[in-house]
């Protein structure tokens, strides 16, 4: 294939100061596609996307991103996850995903008619015009969530990193976030998911890159998926898998 | 009610005026992300770091030295304070122990100096109606470099204050944004310590800023809402020193009645504000909600 790699990590290390948090990852991402990261808690996924970001010690390896290290600016989207946001901050929805602009605006200069559009265009993409004047934290979860997803959206990324975004999702808000990424995918956007969730990796990812402190499996779904690349992640041989999501024994399922 | 008016026809008080009202101005830029980033207690350590530079810049140069050694002990402070506060475990022990150190030595300057110590009342408590023109002219100065580098950085600020790891995913620095801010806090301690005292900049730099996060929750309303407040505070407070002063003759202390006019108008809008709430109408804040984990043990 001779299409430009949206993100192309080959033989990487991260440390957490002196200790190593995840070794050996390879694998690429292309525009329009989207790969799952899926392994247990503390198994490195939000090290990874921290890595990408530039926002820890990679210890080897090499990182591009549209063939460029460190990223350019405006190129990556990132969804953190909500709970680690104020929920008593006085900020309406709008202007949380006016951040999104703040980059490619600079330092001096307010936001301007184009960027009003772009914000009304990232709130329609993610079904929340009507909150748009809706004090943040006043939102549920889910619409937090996708709120943050349209403050991605509105920064018009090359590739997005979404951390985690199904928690605590009720079934109408995981649709609109899988519809928001579907259409982002077509439009040539590449996206990594770390995700508990396997409607989440069924419905949008192509690829699943398996973690546990190391990777574990990389390639399409399917393939990688299987129920002795899951134990093998998940450190345990009574892990079973259901069509939505991978059940640890002594956890309660889903 | 005349002396809101007449009381300012006096030179003396319209340069006292004239200070509070830039002082308040900044207040409201600077006090309000003070409140939105929860950094109360770092510009409690930073009124105590200026103290020794103060006292020394006196015992070096006069009374000219004495803003001088504010100033550098101020934006010394500042960047020492940013950096450990990110290093330290726990940042509110490591600013005690080095503000009561630099508190301490600014005292042992002081008493070593007998011919300072009268001063010493003024340094904490202001003197705002015996400022003179040289020492406005410098309030007014560093109060718009403060004002410069909050107001050129004020979208970042706030965007950093909301989300850290997200600011820092973006591509800014919070490094650099955290140095800007505690330097425009220190800055506007140093403008505000002759005039209103070292100890009460702090009501001036806190209380408008926690009025506002009362009176309403619109962003960009904050900051109008805790400079206008602050200003009416310093308006009424001056003139209610000073009519008490002639008309009662009771020596009222202009500063101390500004901060006290401020704590008043934060107890009403906190009375207000719960009364609201209580009706229900208008809620600001509320309790965090309880998010239905879903993905609670299954991995």
């Amino acid at each position: 294939m001779n299409v430009a790699a949206a993100l192309r990590v080959a033989a990487a290390s991260f440390a957490y100061g002196a200790e190593p948090a995840l070794t050996g990852i390879d694998f690429t991402v292309f525009p329009g596609q989207a790969v799952a990261l899926i392994g247990p808690n503390g198994s490195g996924k939000s090290t990874l996307l921290k890595g990408i970001l530039g926002l820890n010690t990679r210890t080897t390896g090499t990182i591009e991103v549209l063939g460029a290290w460190p990223a350019p600016a405006g190129y990556i989207g990132y969804v953190p996850q909500t709970d680690q946001l104020d929920p008593n901050f006085p900020i309406s929805l709008e202007q949380v995903v006016m951040m999104g602009r703040y980059r490619s605006l600079g330092w001096w200069r307010m936001p301007a008619q184009a960027d009003r559009l772009a914000v009304a265009e990232a709130l329609e993409t993610v079904g929340l015009s009507s909150r748009a004047k809706t004090r943040f934290g006043e939102l549920s979860g889910g619409q937090q969530q996708r709120g943050l997803l349209a403050r991605a959206v509105a920064s018009a990324p090359r590739l997005l990193l979404l951390d985690e975004p199904f928690n605590g999702l009720d079934q109408v808000n995981r649709d609109a976030l899988i519809e928001t990424v579907k259409r982002l995918k077509q439009e040539g956007v590449a996206v990594l998911v770390s995700t508990h969730d396997l409607d989440l990796a069924r419905a949008v990812c192509e690829s699943v890159l398996l973690l546990n402190g190391a990777q574990v499996a990389f390639g399409p779904r399917d393939e990688v998926l299987t129920l002795a690349n899951v134990q093998q992640a998940f450190g345990s041989v009574g892990v079973e898998m259901d069509t939505h999501t991978i059940v640890v024994p002594g956890h309660g399922g889903h | 009610m005349d002396a809101l008016i007449t009381a300012f026809e006096l030179p003396f008080m319209a340069r006292a005026l004239l200070i509070l009202v830039v002082l308040s101005l900044v207040a409201g830029l600077v006090g309000v992300l003070v409140n939105l980033r929860g950094l109360e207690f770092i510009s409690d350590g930073l009124t105590h770091a200026v103290f020794p530079g103060i006292v020394i810049g006196f015992v070096w140069g006069g009374r000219d030295g004495l803003f001088v050694g504010a100033m550098v002990a101020a934006l010394a402070a500042a960047v020492v304070l940013t950096v450990i506060v990110r290093r330290a475990v726990t940042s509110d022990a490591a600013i005690a122990i080095v503000f009561t150190a630099m508190f301490s030595v600014g005292i042992i300057v002081v008493s070593r100096e007998t011919n300072f110590v009268g001063q010493l009342d003024s340094l904490l408590f202001g003197r705002l109606l015996t400022v003179s023109d040289v020492e406005v002219d410098q309030a007014v100065v560093v109060c718009l470099i403060a004002l410069a580098i909050v107001g050129f950085t004020i979208k970042e600020q706030v965007f950093r204050a909301f989300d850290l790891e997200g600011a820092r995913a973006a591509g800014y620095r919070p490094l650099v944004l955290d140095i800007l801010l505690n330097v425009a806090i220190a800055l506007v301690v140093v403008a505000a310590s002759n005039a209103v005292g070292n100890l009460l900049v702090l009501a001036v730099l806190i209380v408008p800023g926690a009025v506002a996060r009362l009176v309403t929750n619109r962003l960009w309303l904050l900051f109008p809402v805790a400079a206008g407040f602050a200003i009416l505070a310093a308006w009424v407070g001056l003139a209610l020193g000073y009519a008490a002063s002639v008309n009662g003759g009771v020596d009222l202390p202009s500063g101390a009645t500004v901060v006290l006019l401020l704590v008043a108008g934060y107890v009403l809008a906190l009375g207000a504000r719960l009364g609201i709430d209580r009706l229900g109408v208008g809620r600001i804040g509320g309790p965090r909600r309880s998010r239905l984990r879903a993905e609670q043990g299954a991995l």
